[in-house]
């Protein structure tokens, strides 16, 4: 079965899923990012790994790839697949452009946007009919809930779900088909629903952009117990609400644009997100937050400088910058854990 | 908060905020009102073109902490504008555009860009963000600059500025409205096929057009002022005759030859960033830039000293390199300065507005962009130096390409990795002998 490869949680995986094809999320594990002699070395370390991916043949199992403009490191990248398009071997390159703002006319503009990806996926796999939109739109529905599911599972206070074996779920989904990791899950909360067992690890909520694959391993290696993923590679990919739209684009732009939102977004929508995080820290019980901030995403730093200025939450809360390949300064998560600890063990007493 | 709060709140605010701004200058001990004074000592007609840029700015300036030429109070109304919101519409409904991103480089020129950078870097902005911004953010910590009435910024182009403008509306806690525009419109415009492209381009007007009427009312909800449309017609026309007057003044320096001094002056105009489109006196900026050009021109003679075109904006701080290249070569002319956009329509304002937005060739491929200059370049130019800040993603993150690009096309390019207001990292022995060598092979 063919594959087309995606790159940003914006992007309605439903329609690459109705044109028969595997969508393919491209994650960093290209272990090519200093390959990128293209973009030069003020991009963010994503797209690197995502450019030298390409340019050292990592993706040439994809026969497309579809790439969300969601923030100007990206807009480069998909200037670099372009300019190196003889040199690159998935044919279909569709450069998606995702609001920054949610309004009736942003998601009115979204769906004519995904009706322009839809003729570009029927040019190379041929005809999508709306029935299969909806068809893929209910399969991965069912991924939501059940994604909720583990949510709700993971904000008990005595839940043995830990973040690594969430990262491992999260992966699954970049890579296979939305039906077979659909019966992963169910089989995943069957094995958690009576599972809980007392814990008393600080329990730490991740926020950032696309994550780090140390990050978790590290927190919890260090005495944590990661409890959310509020990025690209946990919550947000899995976020978002249903309307009663009959137009399967009009549904899905509304699903994507609306949901928790990554820090590229503005206005009322990026407003929410500070807004709601208090909400967070109360459902999932946290003890602390990390942010990963990736280094040259200026939307994640701003993101991280607005959250320590000038957002008043009541637990600690520390900032990585990072690459996303890097390594972890372990040290720095443990102090921070033995903080948490501590903080937990006095508010108990 | 009512909007009748916020003009008392700004009025008493921008007192304090202006003896800021003069201390972070050094001017801590001269009063606001000889402040102002001392910056309009000159009468404007006797000013060169550039000077007259500048007295325009200034005023505007002052303006925003309800300061009129003479240092006496009046209250404005001011709008935080992000780098490429167009202006147009705010001097229709009497608003003052305040553009971060030239205060950030003013304050570079005066020498006191770095402090507020170093402010903002120990207040938890990374160190690798736009340098543009944290000056901003600094002096926001710092409170120099002027409480707007209302915040309004675009996505297009630069994703710091944006963003931060929303950092700035929850400090101050003014509203603030986004035009989200569509990106890849202009290659689209570019390689059009089909009916289905022309459509696509129509769509993306119209999404911009509705949002700029939503603007004009979320301005008119939050400020109570409206829209004047018979002013928004007059200021097209401004824009049209300030439009014609820049092109021909870019057609004697691209095409023919002035000995007119121009230097690094000419690249202060970035005539795409300014905020003062659609003011009468941008006009008359642009009128005397080219009667200055034409009264100079002359035959094409022999050229003693390589002719340059210059790509995206130069350091802002005190530095060496400006006056060296002021030295070694004539700017034949800068891309900030090229006018992109077609005439406004009067009749209908705010679609053409839209259109011009929404059709920036900034906001484009790279390979679109850097068309545009392999086709307007004259064959003439013996080459070009690209400076650009590494935390501009934006730019810099094109400039391989860009590159590769030029020298298909014949063309030789240098490019500079700078800052434009941050001088920390300065290193004028460095750059300067990248730049011989780069003059040396051209001479060749």
């Amino acid at each position: 079965m063919k594959k087309t490869g995606w790159f940003c949680t914006y992007t309605p995986v439903e329609l690459i899923h109705a044109a028969n094809v595997i969508p393919y999320g491209i994650r960093s594990d290209s272990k090519a990012e200093h390959e990128d002699v293209l973009l030069g070395d003020s991009m963010c370390s994503y797209v690197r790994s995502c450019m030298g991916g390409a340019l050292t043949n990592v993706y040439d199992d994809l026969s497309g790839v579809v790439i969300a403009h969601s923030c100007e490191c990206m807009r480069r990248l998909s200037d670099g697949w372009k300019f190196r398009q003889n040199q690159i071997k998935p044919k279909l390159i569709h450069i998606l452009d995702i609001p920054k703002v949610v309004s009736e006319s942003s998601i009115k503009f979204f769906a004519s946007s995904l009706k322009r990806l839809k003729n570009d996926l029927e040019k190379e796999y041929g005809p999508i009919s709306d029935e299969s939109i909806r068809s893929s739109i209910e399969k991965y529905k069912i991924t939501r809930t059940l994604f909720k599911e583990i949510d709700d599972l993971r904000k008990n206070e005595n839940t043995s779900i830990t973040g690594i074996e969430i990262e491992e779920l999260v992966n699954d989904y970049f890579a296979i088909p939305v039906e077979v990791f659909n019966e992963k899950l169910k089989k995943f909360i069957d094995s958690k629903k009576d599972s809980d067992s007392p814990d008393s690890r600080p329990r730490v909520m991740i926020a950032g952009g696309p994550g780090n694959k140390s990050l978790i391993k590290t927190i919890e290696e260090s005495g944590g117990l990661c409890v959310a993923e509020n990025m690209c590679t946990g919550l947000r990919a899995f976020a978002g609400t249903y309307g009663e739209e009959k137009d399967p684009f009009d549904l899905l732009a509304r699903l994507y644009l609306d949901k928790t939102p990554c820090p590229r977004m503005l206005g009322e929508k990026s407003r929410e997100k500070t807004q709601e995080l208090p909400q967070l820290i109360n459902d999932y019980k946290v003890d602390g937050i990390i942010y990963f901030s990736m280094k040259f995403c200026a939307n994640m730093q701003m993101d991280w400088a607005l959250l320590k200025n000038h957002t008043n939450l009541d637990i600690p809360m520390k900032v990585i910058e990072g690459d996303i390949s890097s390594e972890i300064n372990e040290r720095e998560v443990y102090s921070f854990i033995k903080r948490l600890k501590k903080r937990k063990k006095k508010n108990e007493s | 908060m009512s909007h009748k709060n916020i003009v008392k709140e700004n009025t008493e605010a921008r007192i304090i905020q202006l003896k800021n701004f003069l201390k972070a200058n050094g001017l801590g001990d001269i009063k606001p009102e000889d402040a102002v004074k001392m910056a309009f000592m000159s009468d404007y007609e006797t000013l060169s073109p550039s000077a007259k840029r500048g007295y325009v700015n200034a005023k505007q300036f002052f303006n925003a902490y309800n300061m009129n030429i003479s240092g006496e109070f009046e209250y404005h109304h001011v709008a935080w504008r992000s780098l490429f919101v167009p202006t147009e519409i705010m001097y229709a409904m009497n608003l003052i555009p305040y553009t971060t991103e030239m205060v950030a480089s003013q304050l570079a020129m005066s020498g006191s860009s770095s402090e507020r950078i170093e402010t903002a870097e120990a207040s938890n902005f990374s160190g690798d963000l736009c340098s543009f911004m944290k000056t901003v953010a600094g002096g926001v910590i710092e409170n120099i600059f002027p409480t707007p009435d209302i915040l309004l910024t675009s996505t297009h182009i630069c994703d710091p500025s944006a963003k931060y403008a929303e950092i700035a509306s929850h400090i101050y806690n003014r509203p603030e409205f986004v035009l989200d525009i569509p990106y890849g419109i202009y290659d689209l415009y570019m390689n059009r096929k089909t009916r289905d492209d022309e459509e696509r381009i129509d769509e993306a007007v119209e999404y911009v057009t509705q949002q700029f009427y939503e603007m004009i009312e979320f301005v008119r909800e939050k400020t109570g002022l409206e829209l004047d449309e018979e002013k928004l017609k007059q200021i097209c026309i401004w824009t049209n005759e300030a439009r014609k007057w820049l092109d021909e003044g870019n057609n004697i320096i691209l095409y023919e030859r002035t000995s007119s001094k121009k230097g690094i002056k000419e690249l202060d105009y970035a005539a795409n960033l300014m905020q003062t489109w659609g003011t009468e006196e941008i006009v008359d900026v642009y009128k005397s830039r080219y009667e200055d050009y034409k009264k100079n021109q002359h035959e094409k003679r022999e050229i003693t000293q390589p002719r340059i075109a210059w790509f995206h904006l130069r350091p802002y701080f005190k530095n060496q390199l400006m006056s060296y290249l002021d030295e070694k070569i004539e700017i034949s002319g800068s891309q900030v300065n090229f006018v992109f956009f077609d005439e406004l329509d009067p009749d209908d304002p705010v679609r053409s507005i839209a259109r011009r937005t929404v059709l920036h060739p900034g906001y484009s491929s790279v390979m679109a962009r850097t068309s545009i200059a392999i086709e307007k370049i004259p064959e003439d130019t013996s080459g070009i130096i690209a400076y650009y800040p590494k935390s501009c993603r934006h730019f810099h993150g094109g400039a391989i390409m860009e590159n590769e690009m030029f020298k298909t096309a014949g063309i030789p390019i240098l490019t500079i990795d700078g800052d434009c207001v941050d001088d920390r990292g300065d290193d004028f022995p460095i750059v300067k002998t990248r730049v011989d060598r780069f003059l040396k092979a051209i001479s060749k």
